[in-house]
């Protein structure tokens, strides 16, 4: 050549025959994150709960069977945990945790678009009492339209119908402009990358931490809060930093980046109360596996 | 109302009758393209239209290739279709990014690479310069084998001089070029600065043998170039070229030649890159070329196969695959309707 060069049964079944006519191409995704994030003032509801320093970790798993030649389901699982250093009785979780599948298809509708649909079902919560009302199945649907080698746009939806805002929308562009700057404005985590060399990259940018959890039975009672009984907490921290990440191989990459979380909110919206903090350095480190 | 009723009756009825006086005595060509082809339902009305039909390709074992397939109709006779895909100069067309396409004679001479220039402001041939001043016998980021690495590091000496890098990747490109004329593919030498043994002729080979109906296809001219078979010397003269272009931002050098062969009423052709100086290893374009009629006037009906072999493809699978095939054949449409357009104008 001269130069210039997700998941409902329905949906599966018709292409059984082009399965087992096909080579099965599978790919596997691992990623790993662990991060650490200051003690810091937060107060909510007319209460000062004092300072809280959090963990966070995250460990998801994909394998994806090309099942078509524009069809590859998804299929995996993903346990994420944040832990608080809560002072005794503060009004605030000491762990959200979520364990769920993960279950999906990445779908080419046309030429230039391609489409992903992926569930998350399992359980979202504090673990203290675990029933019914912890089970969750958050899901989202994008769709990435390839303009060019160097342009695409994302269009996404996060559905959960367990949150203050059941539906939420996003738009994104990933846009290589030259060489080594691409601006990566892609959620959960928009950033502008320079590739020093293959290997190594430097970014800037944003992390945003979002899930819905329940808390238990008798979670606000020993708090002082019974309002905070039995409801569920909408969790939200933004992070801003800068990192980079080390290609160790062409197939594993490791990342490690610091910044300030300038916000983080637990918002029980049903009984409205929020507890908030602002502005606490954090550190985080990444492993991406592609194989 | 009836008037009109009936103008728009007889209007309708006339292109259904061209349409289908097209199709019938088209199905031949279409019938044979869609006997090897991933392309099952072939509407020729879109493709007289301009439109360009696109499949990326079915999966390869071979982890470092990939394949897409494309149809298109051109409205030029099939003779003069297959040898302008034969000749064809993309460097016309800047949206391609070609800096540089030059013709070699056979035996390939000096003079033919005397307009590759890195003096330039272009960022990627300032960026293939780079790669080879930085080159040493011991590592590099180029295909070459370790003497050909040790040749140039000798001669470039570390000095960033376009002039003098000029001269010292001409002797390495006429040295392939030469080894390619006399010898076909078993002269393309391996690549082994990467640390393993890589042969260009090995990758194309590879792939297509994963694409039977197609490499069937094909056989009478794949035989003739020594790509299948048991002849190793190509029976056939070919179109032999370099060109120096942008593929992701870095410059890259490529050594080809375009082979073309009349198999009953029809064309095949084969374009290949014998050597590719680095992001990577080598490709192979296959056009199967019939004569057809657009509207009245000789037409050509053109199959095209692109085979791709690159080392980040093995690292490169599940959605971000599809995305890249996808691209992929963005790059090849674009390429595609240039060539239509010149085509149309008659340059």
């Amino acid at each position: 050549m001269r130069p210039g060069l997700v998941a409902t049964l329905a949906l599966l079944l018709p292409c059984a025959a082009t399965c087992a006519a096909n080579p099965m191409s599978v790919s596997q995704e691992l990623d790993t994150e662990y991060g650490y994030t200051g003690g810091v003032s937060t107060r909510g509801g007319g209460v000062n709960v004092g300072s809280v320093d959090e963990q966070s970790a995250d460990v998801k798993y994909v394998v994806s069977p090309q099942l078509t030649k524009d069809l590859l389901l998804r299929v995996g699982i993903e346990w994420q945990r944040f832990t608080f250093g809560v002072p005794d009785h503060g009004p605030v979780p000491g762990v959200l945790q979520q364990a769920s599948l993960v279950l999906g298809f990445d779908y080419q509708i046309a030429d230039e678009w391609l489409l992903r649909v992926e569930a998350e079902p399992g359980i979202y919560s504090d673990f203290r009492d675990i029933t019914w009302r912890d089970v969750d199945m958050p899901m989202v649907i994008g769709a990435a339209y390839l303009a060019s080698p160097d342009l695409q746009w994302i269009f996404g939806l996060r559905i959960d119908a367990r949150t203050q805002y059941p539906v939420l929308p996003a738009v994104g562009i990933r846009w290589k402009f030259s060489e080594a700057w691409t601006l990566d404005l892609m959620a959960p985590k928009p950033r502008l990358e320079y590739d020093v060399n293959e290997r190594l990259q430097l970014y800037t940018g944003a992390e945003f931490q979002l899930g819905t959890f329940a808390v238990g039975q008798n979670f606000g009672t020993p708090r002082g809060q019974p309002k905070l009984n039995d409801v569920i907490v909408d969790y939200l921290e933004i992070r801003v930093g800068s990192g980079c990440s080390w290609k160790i191989t062409p197939n594993i990459a490791i990342e490690a980046e610091a910044g300030l979380m300038p916000y983080r909110g637990f918002d029980f919206f049903d009984p409205n109360i929020v507890f908030r903090s602002h502005n606490s350095p954090y550190g985080q480190i990444a492993c991406h596996a592609r194989f | 109302m009836p008037m009109r009723r009936s103008a728009a009756f007889y209007t309708v009825g006339l292109c259904y009758a061209l349409s289908l006086a097209a199709l019938a005595a088209d199905s031949g060509p279409v019938e044979s393209l869609k006997s090897f082809s991933d392309f099952q339902q072939v509407d020729l009305n879109r493709l007289l239209n301009g439109d360009v039909l696109s499949e990326r390709g079915s999966l390869m074992d071979f982890p470092n290739g990939i394949s897409a397939q494309t149809c298109f109709v051109v409205p030029v006779s099939a003779e003069e279709t297959a040898k302008r895909l034969q000749l064809w100069d993309p460097s016309t067309h800047g949206e391609l990014k070609v800096f540089a396409f030059h013709t070699l004679h056979a035996p390939a001479e000096l003079t033919d690479f005397q307009q590759l220039d890195f003096k330039t402001t272009q960022r990627p041939v300032r960026w293939l310069l780079d790669k080879i001043v930085a080159s040493t016998p011991a590592k590099s980021d180029l295909n070459l084998t370790h003497a050909e690495a040790r040749e140039l590091a000798s001669c470039v000496q570390k000095r960033a001089d376009p002039q003098k890098v000029s001269a010292c990747v001409t002797t390495l490109l006429l040295g392939r070029a030469l080894a390619f004329q006399r010898q076909g593919l078993d002269g393309a030498q391996p690549y082994e600065t990467a640390g393993e043994s890589i042969s260009p002729a090995v990758q194309l080979r590879t792939m297509l043998r994963e694409q039977l109906v197609i490499a069937h296809e094909f056989l009478p001219i794949l035989k003739k170039i020594g790509l299948l078979g048991n002849e190793t010397v190509p029976s056939l003269t070919p179109f032999y070229y370099w060109t120096l272009f942008d593929a992701d931002y870095h410059g890259t050098i490529s050594l080809g030649a375009v082979y073309q062969l009349v198999v009953d009423d029809h064309f095949q052709l084969v374009d290949m890159e014998y050597y590719v100086s680095g992001n990577y290893y080598t490709s192979a374009t296959l056009f199967e070329v019939w004569p057809i009629q657009v509207g009245g006037k000789p037409g050509a009906l053109v199959w095209r196969g692109d085979f791709f072999a690159a080392p980040m493809l093995a690292f490169t699978k599940g959605t971000e695959r599809i995305a890249y095939g996808a691209l992929m054949l963005q790059d090849i449409k674009k390429e595609i309707r240039c060539f239509q357009d010149e085509a149309k104008t008659g340059r």
